[in-house]
């Protein structure tokens, strides 16, 4: 009898983060459609511009740490940054992915999410394949890739359609500082973000 | 000697399991997360993911050339045919267009000897140009074996073939390409009796008509990929490249 509870406990303790992986599509999916509902429930059609893309980035922050995806696309440029730069930019590139995600959806009607059945590929890393299909009939394919950290399990890539989020910035990333420097990048995001800003009245 | 109690013996198995537990759950917890070097490190595809680029200057220039066609000059037009065009008719004339690339898709899996993607291409043209009148109704879809594979072309067998990209091109007008690519573009053009320089269709204005209404047809959903890369980019140049390369070698490693 001590034998069994001592091996059922042991076992439990070994299975015990394998299991912990089982809620994450789940809150992907409640994060994915609150960040929706941002842009489409009625509660928030007086939101401006600028309150929408604040109330965005509290739900990401509040679900996942952004700084994992951001420095695993920046990679080894972001050793090249001081730390006050480091700051700065990872604090623009969230507002970026917010901006896109923004102005991305504007003019589209509200698609439905169908997150799949988790993949597990290591007991450390995790896949989550997602299928967002919007009424006119486009089908976008996505597997969210999530990393088991000390602060849970958080985003490490996203793959859209065969293409990877972090190898895309890291491309880009890594022209850039073939010739320029943090500053640089801080000065080209500042503009990203400060052109082209749909209007506050403007109805997603 | 008195037999200990069960609450007794209930303690010993918990002090046991503890001191047993605990070093075992100390362990793992190191393991259990991905460490620093694991998530920042140059590891994993990203890190060798390379694109050849020597042409950098040149492509730039035809990628600023391009973006300006693109959004000052494709974008209007398409947004025009889209306003003006009913929906079930650019459907329409979007799956006329799928359906003559046929001869593309069955050389490129002759040319990879799929010959079971070739027989899957040949009898969803059938069904497609029969009963989904020339090809403008995709009657293929109704049935369940011949749901539609990826599309083959010639630079994709190319690449099964284990040829490299080779360097990264910006053609005028038709965006990313690379060296294979573009010859395997060539080869596609050569194997399209609807294309140019082995067209059926003699008179060169009728040519130049075909070939413009295909381009304004399937510019929605270019265009749409198009500005999809762009938006969020910081460099749109080298997010349009890495996106060309990522998605054309996982084509090719799909097959």
């Amino acid at each position: 009898m001590k034998i069994w509870m001592i091996i059922a406990g042991l076992a439990f303790c070994l299975a015990a983060p394998l299991y912990s992986q089982e809620g994450e599509a789940d809150k992907l999916n409640n994060a994915m459609s609150a960040a929706l509902d941002v842009l489409y429930l009625d509660a928030y059609q007086e939101y401006s511009y600028e309150q929408r893309q604040a109330a965005v980035k509290v739900l990401l922050e509040d679900n996942y740490d952004l700084t994992v995806i951001i420095r695993r696309a920046l990679a080894r440029n972001w050793r090249l940054m001081s730390a006050q730069e480091q700051v700065r930019v990872t604090d623009l590139i969230e507002r970026l992915i917010v901006k896109a995600y923004i102005e991305g959806m504007a003019g589209q009607e509200r698609p439905e999410i169908d997150c799949g059945k988790t993949i597990e590929i290591t007991d450390k890393r995790i896949e989550i394949p997602v299928v967002i299909r919007f009424p006119s009939g486009k089908i976008f394919n996505v597997v969210y890739r999530l990393g088991r950290l000390q602060s849970g399990w958080q985003i490490y890539d996203i793959v859209g359609e065969d293409i990877s989020m972090v190898s895309n910035y890291r491309q880009q990333f890594d022209d850039h500082f073939r010739k320029g420097n943090g500053q640089e990048l801080i000065e080209k995001l500042e503009d990203l973000l400060n052109k082209g800003e749909l209007d506050a009245s403007t109805k997603l | 000697m008195q037999a200990p109690s069960s609450s007794m013996q209930l303690l010993r198995w918990f002090v046991f399991s503890l001191v047993l537990l605990v070093p075992v759950a100390a362990v793992q917890a190191e393991d259990d997360f991905l460490s620093e070097e694991d998530l920042y490190g140059d590891f994993e595809e990203e890190a060798v993911f390379a694109v050849s680029d020597p042409l950098e200057s040149i492509n730039r220039a035809t990628f600023k050339f391009n973006d300006f066609v693109y959004v000052k000059v494709m974008q209007p037009i398409s947004n025009g045919y889209q306003k003006v065009t009913p929906d079930p008719v650019e459907k329409g004339a979007s799956n006329f267009f799928a359906n003559l690339g046929y001869p593309v898709r069955l050389v490129g899996n002759l040319l990879q000897l799929e010959l079971k993607g070739a027989w899957l291409e040949t009898e969803r043209f059938a069904v497609n140009t029969t009963l989904g009148i020339v090809g403008v109704r995709r009657a293929a879809a109704q049935f369940e074996r011949l749901q539609p594979r990826q599309p083959e072309d010639v630079g994709l067998a190319f690449g099964a073939w284990g040829i490299g990209d080779g360097p990264y091109l910006v053609l005028p007008f038709l965006g990313p390409s690379n060296c294979r690519d573009l010859v395997g573009l060539v080869g596609d053009r050569a194997v399209n009796p609807l294309k140019s320089p082995y067209s059926v269709i003699e008179e060169y204005q009728w040519q130049l008509a075909l070939d413009a209404t295909e381009v304004i047809v399937k510019s929605p959903t270019l265009l749409d990929i198009y500005m999809q890369l762009k938006d969020g980019a910081i460099d749109p140049y080298s997010a349009m490249k890495n996106g060309y390369a990522q998605k054309r070698r996982s084509m090719i490693e799909e097959e």
